[in-house]
C-alpha cells in the first residue's frame, strides 16, 4: 500500500503537469488526433460544440508574469488578466492554436480577442454575440440562433458536417466533467475536506486544458483515492475565495500556509466554469443555449436581479464558510459593481469578508499581512 | 565640511517604572513591534506599562529586535529569562528571536489602542512609517474589520520625514509651525512623496515660506487619510496609534475635514503596537497556564 506521503505526491501529479504542460499536451493531441485546437476567452464559450466537431477548446489564460509586449495594443487600464493573455499570444506560446473565438462576456477580454486577431496570425477566428440580457425570455432563442451560425462556421472551416449524434456525445463528455468536478468539490464540504483549495484549483483549470475524456478519467482515478485520503494538515478556517477571474496559485498557497483551507469559491476559473449541466430535452442547440443563458452568471449578465448574491449565500451555506476573500481583477468594473452588494450580503450573514485587489503579479508580503489580520479575525476569541 | 544635519531624525528614547517591583510578579509579557522605520519594546508586569523602548529600525530585524528588548530592559535588573511570554509584531514580526508567537500589528494596534484609549474606541487610525491601516474594534480591542493603504507610502511617516530634510525643520516641529500659517494653502495635488516633494521644491522657488510649504502637504496627507478612513465607515469614538499622531499638524487638519476629535491619551501613541503585543502575550501564557 501506497504511503500517504506519496499518495499525496501523485494524486494531483497528473493534474499539475497537465496546467504547467499545456502547450505540451495540445500539440501530442493535435498528433494523436489529427484534430484542431481553438483558443477561447470565456467561459461562455459554447465548448460542446467545438468538441463535437472533433475540435479541442482549451482557454486562454495568463501566466503571471511581468511583460511590456502589451502595451502598444491594449489600454493600460484595462484588466491585467486580458492583457497577460495577450502577451501569451503576442510571445507565442499558444502557437499550436488552429483558432480563436469569443463569446461575448465584457469589453476588456473582447479587446485581447480583437487584438489577438489583428496582431497575431491564426487560421480561424469568431465572436459569438452571447446576449447580456440573459434574464430575458428571448436569451435562449437568440442564443440557439447564434449557436446554429457559429455550427455552419465551424462546417465550413473544417469542411465536415457536425452531426446530431456527435453533439449527443460532447454534451455528454462535458456534463459527466461537471458531475465529475461537482463531486470532488461536494468532498469539500465535510469537516475535513480531503484537499486543498490549491489542488481543486489544481483540478479545475487543468479541466479548462485538456480533452475532457482524459480529464474526466483522471477524476475517476482521483475520486477512488480522495475517499481514503486523510488530510495531512487541520482544515482550520473555513475560506471562502470569490470574485473575477483568479489562477493565482502563489495566493491561494499563501493563505493556505497559514490554519486555514479554502472550500469552496465563485471564480469563472472555477465553479462557474462547471456548475451548470446542459439538460437534455428536445432540441440539442438549444439545450446548449439554454445551459449558457441559465448557468451562474458572470456579473456582466447578471442584471437587472443580481441573482449571484443569493448562489454565494447558498455555497457559503452549504460548505460552512467562516470568513470570504473577495478579489477583483484591477479594472475589472463589472465585479467591482457586484463586490459591495456580495459583501453586505455576506456580512449580513455573518461572514466577514476581506477585499483584495489583484494584478498580474500580486505583492504577496502585502497582502500576507492583511490575510493574517483577517484569519486573527475570525479566530482567537479565546485570547480576549 | 561639517556634518549635514538630519532633520529627520526623531528622539530614541527609553522608560521604565522605578517605583515598580517586577520581582514578585506573577506575568510577564513583552510585545515587540518591528516596524519598517521604528521598533518598540513593551513589558508588562501583570497587565500594568512597566517599561517600553522606542528606536529607529535598522537594517537587520533581529537585531533591531534584541536592542529594543534589551533598551527597554536597561537599568532594570530584568533579563530575557525572566519573561513569560513574548509577541513579535509589524511587518518584522517573524524575524524577532525570542519571540513565543506573531500576531500583526493591526490585530496589536486595535489591542493597544483600546488599553490606552479605553473600551469606547471603535475605530482606530495608525499612521505608522510606511503605511497607514484604519481599523474598527470592539469593546475588547478585538478588530471587526480594516483597510491599508495600498501601494503606495503617501500620508506616512517616510514621508513627513522627506519634508522634514527638504525644509530643514526638525521633525518634532513640523506639525505647530504647519500651523502657524494665517490662511490655509491650498494643498499640493499630490501625497506620492516624490511627486509632493518636486511640487514642493517649485512652491520655495515662488517664495512661499516654509510653513506654508509644510501646511500645504500636512493638509494632503491629512485629505489623502481621511478617504481611507470614509471607506471603513468611521464609528466614535476615534483614536489615532503611531508616530504621525504626534504631528499635531496632520491630526488637527484630519479632525477638522472629518469633523471629529480624536481621544487623548497620556502614553505615547508609537507604542501602541508593541503594547498589544504585550497584552496578547499575556493572555496567551495565562491560556498556557491553564492547558
Amino acid at each position: 500500500m501506497a504511503s500517504q506521503a506519496v499518495l499525496d505526491q501523485e494524486t494531483f501529479e497528473t493534474f499539475r503537469n497537465w496546467r504547467l504542460n499545456r502547450a505540451q499536451y495540445a500539440k501530442e493531441w493535435k498528433q494523436r488526433t489529427g484534430g484542431r485546437v481553438m483558443g477561447y476567452f470565456c467561459t461562455y464559450a459554447p465548448e460542446e460544440l467545438m468538441y463535437a466537431a472533433g475540435i479541442l477548446p482549451v482557454r486562454i489564460l495568463g501566466s503571471h508574469e511581468v511583460q511590456d509586449v502589451t502595451e502598444p495594443h491594449i489600454f493600460a487600464m484595462f484588466c491585467p488578466f486580458c492583457r497577460d493573455c495577450l502577451a501569451q499570444g503576442l510571445k507565442g506560446r499558444f502557437d499550436y492554436l488552429d483558432g480563436i473565438m469569443i463569446a461575448q462576456s465584457c469589453l476588456h477580454i473582447r479587446q485581447t480577442f480583437t487584438s489577438w486577431q489583428k496582431h497575431i496570425p491564426i487560421d480561424y477566428s469568431y465572436y459569438l454575440p452571447m446576449p447580456h440580457h440573459v434574464q430575458s425570455r428571448r436569451a435562449t432563442p437568440f442564443l440557439t440562433k447564434e449557436l446554429e451560425v457559429f455550427k455552419d462556421s465551424l462546417e465550413k472551416w473544417l469542411g465536415k458536417t457536425i452531426d446530431e449524434r456527435a453533439i449527443d456525445d460532447a454534451i455528454e463528455v462535458y456534463n459527466r466533467n461537471r458531475r465529475l468536478l461537482w463531486r470532488v468539490y461536494e468532498l469539500r464540504k465535510g469537516d475535513r475536506p480531503p484537499l486543498t483549495g490549491e489542488e481543486a484549483m489544481e483540478v479545475v483549470l487543468s479541466s479548462q486544458m485538456v480533452d475532457k475524456q482524459d480529464h474526466n478519467a483522471a477524476l475517476e482515478g482521483l475520486l477512488a483515492q480522495l475517499s481514503k485520503r486523510e488530510p495531512a494538515r487541520p482544515t482550520g478556517t473555513r475560506l471562502m475565495i470569490l470574485g473575477s477571474e483568479n489562477d493565482d496559485m502563489e495566493f491561494i498557497r499563501m493563505v493556505e500556509s497559514f490554519d486555514a483551507t479554502f472550500v469552496i469559491d465563485d471564480h469563472c476559473t472555477g465553479t462557474r466554469y462547471f456548475w451548470n449541466d446542459v439538460e437534455l430535452d428536445g432540441n440539442r442547440l438549444h439545450n446548449i443555449a439554454d445551459r449558457y443563458v441559465k448557468r451562474v452568471p458572470c456579473p456582466t449578465k447578471d442584471w437587472p436581479e443580481r441573482t449571484r448574491v443569493r448562489h454565494v449565500l447558498e455555497l457559503a451555506e452549504a460548505y460552512g464558510v467562516q470568513g470570504a476573500i473577495v478579489i477583483q481583477q484591477k479594472f475589472c468594473d463589472p465585479h467591482e459593481l457586484d463586490i459591495p452588494a456580495l459583501t453586505r450580503a455576506l456580512n449580513n450573514a455573518g461572514i466577514k469578508t476581506l477585499f483584495l485587489e489583484f494584478d498580474v503579479t500580486v505583492p504577496i508580503g502585502q497582502f500576507k499581512v492583511r490575510v493574517e489580520a483577517f484569519l486573527e479575525m475570525l479566530q482567537e476569541d479565546d485570547l480576549f | 565640511m561639517t556634518d549635514k544635519k538630519e532633520f529627520w531624525r526623531w528622539k530614541e528614547y527609553r522608560w521604565h517604572d522605578e517605583t515598580m517591583d517586577w520581582k514578585n510578579a506573577d506575568i510577564i509579557s513583552t510585545g515587540v513591534d518591528i516596524g519598517s522605520v521604528s521598533s518598540q519594546a513593551v513589558i508588562l508586569v501583570d497587565g500594568k506599562l512597566y517599561a517600553f523602548s522606542n528606536q529607529r529600525t535598522g537594517s537587520d530585524s533581529p537585531e533591531s529586535a534584541n536592542q529594543a528588548i534589551n533598551w527597554a530592559m536597561e537599568n532594570t535588573g530584568m533579563t530575557l529569562d525572566d519573561i513569560h511570554y513574548s509577541v513579535g509584531t509589524g511587518y518584522g514580526r517573524v524575524n524577532v528571536p525570542f519571540a513565543d508567537k506573531a500576531i500583526t500589528e493591526i490585530a496589536c494596534h486595535a489591542r493597544g489602542g483600546n488599553f490606552m484609549y479605553g473600551p469606547s474606541v471603535r475605530t482606530i487610525l495608525d499612521m505608522g512609517g510606511q503605511d497607514c491601516k484604519a481599523i474598527r474594534c470592539d469593546e475588547k480591542g478585538k478588530v471587526e474589520a480594516f483597510l491599508m493603504n495600498d501601494k503606495c507610502a503617501a500620508g506616512t511617516g517616510r514621508g513627513m520625514e522627506v519634508f522634514a530634510d527638504l525644509l530643514s525643520v526638525p521633525i518634532e516641529e513640523v506639525g505647530e509651525l504647519s500651523l502657524s500659517v494665517e490662511e490655509e494653502p491650498e494643498p499640493v495635488s499630490s501625497t506620492c512623496v516624490v511627486f509632493a516633494k518636486s511640487e514642493a521644491s517649485a512652491l520655495l522657488r515662488e517664495g512661499w515660506p516654509k510653513h506654508k510649504v509644510l501646511a500645504a502637504y500636512c493638509a494632503a496627507m491629512a485629505h489623502r487619510i481621511v478617504t481611507l478612513l470614509e471607506r471603513i465607515d468611521v464609528q466614535r469614538d476615534f483614536a489615532i496609534t503611531g508616530g504621525i499622531a504626534k504631528n499635531s499638524g496632520v491630526v488637527k487638519r484630519l479632525e477638522k475635514e472629518l469633523g471629529l476629535e480624536a481621544l487623548k491619551s497620556t502614553y505615547d501613541s508609537q507604542i501602541a503596537g508593541a503594547l498589544g503585543g504585550a497584552l496578547f502575550a499575556r493572555a496567551l501564557e495565562t491560556k498556557r497556564r491553564k492547558s
